[in-house]
């Protein structure tokens, strides 16, 4: 268990790593917390290099109780869907959703936790007061697949306009997605979409889909920070652990080695004996680790939703924990093995005697 | 040539800074073939001077030949594998690991000679059936007689074939049955097998066995009778 941290540090990265390179996104320059008028559309459809664009709103609304968390998105339907063919929808799911102003699609993982089926009504409670008071009402059009890595399947999708008519503040997207022609000149078409806004009173920040990734995981907090932290405790109190486990093993078995060095046995030996016990040891347990970690963090049992799309442990994941508990095995191994290999074999004999 | 030869060997321990003298200029001979007890109280210096013998423990000056090899100058490497070559111990506390069974205790020295598997078995087979133990190959120390436990411990010493066997009180923590049955079987390796042993004892029993006794009192040798 103790690569889970590490693991989960890493699959967080590889999630903000799944990403298109022909799309950027735009915010506000402040943070991805305040919104823009939509009418900044226009204006950034209009900088050479867009191909297309969509914008989309954090809605923040609780299921029932606040903690069935998951992410809940107004978005622009028909821009929303083309700017992602990683949504996978069945076409009559897709024209139903379009249609119906109250519809909402749902991820297949979003829909397996919760029961949800088609023509379901899904009632959301505000979650961001700028939305209103009243509760919202939806009508579940479509069952998505992911098809990609860069959308993952425990998100709920419903019309923007449909939550723009009730909001308090009108015309507001919470950030656009920009498709470039040319991928080559995204870093180009961010830095002419920003200078469009500078000086005004909704700067944005245009980056690409990673970076926005990673802000949006940042919203939780540093997250990397924290996992990274956990991880360096766990990894540290193992290998002391793993380290005082050996020394007593030894200490344990000190006439056993005494024994061993009487009828022969080089020092050496001892050595390879305590330290590959050590690493073997510790082995055994990264194996178990890394196993119950890609049955626990996998990607369907795993709610992360929120732009954390690869959430699992993959084999790059699984290799560096193992290597991690090859290298705690041989750490805390040494210390001990070391001890065995020196140990005075009459100072040992006459302490069992 | 006597097999074993220690001239002028003296041997002290410091403990707290205080240096403790155990043995003062020892000087014996043994010839091969020889059953030499190593008698004296508690604190004389016997199972120092068998420490000596095996190469587990170093003279502070003096010499310690056993056959060819001038065991006091070798380095600890070199030690080692003369001990595995030379040197059957037998411990008064029996010493075997609980883990393994009769079996793997005593093929547990032959791992370091380049014997093949099968090899090793008639080997510790043999072992076993001079100890009569040979139904017990499969048993865990925990299942055996204090007594099987020492000539497991015993087959264990001569299953290499030693040039000596050495014994640090092999019948101490024994029954009056068991101890005879253990210096039976020692006498037997000695008479029949033709091995050099050196046994400490305080036991006088044990020491009527021997062919030869050396008595050390403080460290220095007092009386050396032959016995029979």
């Amino acid at each position: 268990m103790k690569f889970l941290g590490l693991v989960l540090k890493s699959a967080r990265r590889s999630g903000t790593e799944a990403s298109s390179s022909t799309r950027i996104v735009t915010i506000r320059s402040t943070s991805l917390i305040f919104s823009m008028p939509t009418s900044h559309a226009e204006t950034i459809r209009s900088t050479p290099g867009v191909q297309d664009l969509t914008w989309a709103n954090w809605f923040g609304g609780i299921y029932k109780d606040p903690q069935n968390f998951f992410a809940n998105i107004a978005i622009e339907p028909v821009s929303y869907l083309r700017m992602y063919p990683e949504i996978v929808l069945a076409p009559e799911a897709r024209a139903a959703f379009v249609e119906d102003r109250t519809a909402c699609i749902v991820g297949e993982g979003l829909a397996r936790r919760y029961g949800f089926k088609l023509g379901d009504k899904i009632t959301l409670k505000v979650g961001i007061p700028t939305y209103g008071t009243e509760d919202y009402d939806f009508t579940v059009r479509g069952v998505y697949k992911s098809g990609g890595a860069a959308v993952d399947n425990q998100s709920m999708f419903f019309h923007w306009k449909y939550v723009d008519e009730r909001s308090l503040v009108k015309g507001q997207a919470g950030w656009y997605v920009i498709k470039v022609a040319n991928p080559d000149q995204a870093a180009q078409v961010s830095a002419a979409i920003d200078q469009k806004f500078a000086n005004s009173p909704y700067e944005t920040k245009t980056d690409t889909e990673r970076a926005f990734q990673s802000s949006f995981v940042s919203m939780f907090g540093n997250l990397s920070l924290l996992l990274g932290s956990i991880s360096l405790a766990v990894v540290i109190t193992t290998l002391f652990v793993a380290g005082n486990t050996m020394a007593m093993s030894v200490r344990e078995r000190t006439t056993e080695i005494a024994v061993m060095r009487t009828l022969g046995f080089p020092s050496s030996t001892i050595f390879l004996l305590v330290a590959g016990e050590a690493l073997l040891m510790s082995i055994i347990g990264g194996v178990l680790g890394v196993g119950l970690a890609r049955v626990i963090v996998n990607p369907n049992l795993i709610q992360a939703g929120a732009f954390i799309p690869v959430f699992g442990v993959n084999n790059t994941n699984a290799a560096v924990g193992l290597g991690l508990s090859a290298f705690i095995g041989l750490v805390a191994g040494f210390i001990p093995a070391t001890m065995a290999s020196r140990l005075k074999i009459v100072d040992a004999l006459r302490r069992a005697a | 040539m006597a097999l074993i030869e220690l001239r002028d060997v003296t041997k002290s321990y410091t403990r707290d800074a205080i240096e403790i003298p155990v043995l003062d200029r020892v000087s014996i001979a043994v010839e091969a073939g020889d059953f030499l007890g190593l008698m004296g109280p508690s604190g004389s210096g016997k199972s120092t001077l068998l420490n000596l013998l095996a190469g587990i423990d170093r003279p502070t000056s003096g010499s310690v030949r056993v056959g060819d090899t001038e065991i006091s100058s070798l380095p600890e490497r070199s030690l080692a594998g003369w001990r595995a070559r030379h040197i059957g111990f037998i411990f008064q506390l029996y010493n075997l690991i609980p883990v393994l069974t009769a079996f793997e205790n005593v093929e547990l020295p032959l791992l370091l000679t380049n014997l093949t598997k099968a090899q090793r078995r008639d080997h510790v087979t043999t072992a076993l059936g001079i100890v009569a133990l040979g139904d017990r190959e499969k048993h865990y120390p925990r299942q055996l007689s204090g007594g099987q436990e020492q000539r497991v411990a015993i087959a264990r010493a001569i299953v290499t074939d030693p040039t000596l066997l050495l014994a640090d009180e092999p019948t101490g923590d024994l029954d009056a049955k068991s101890a005879a049955e253990v210096l039976t079987l020692l006498q037997r390796l000695n008479q029949e097998y033709k091995k050099t042993i050196v046994m400490v004892t305080h036991d006088p029993h044990a020491a009527e066995r021997a062919s030869h006794l050396l008595h050390l009192e403080k460290g220095t040798l007092v009386e050396q009778t032959r016995v029979g």
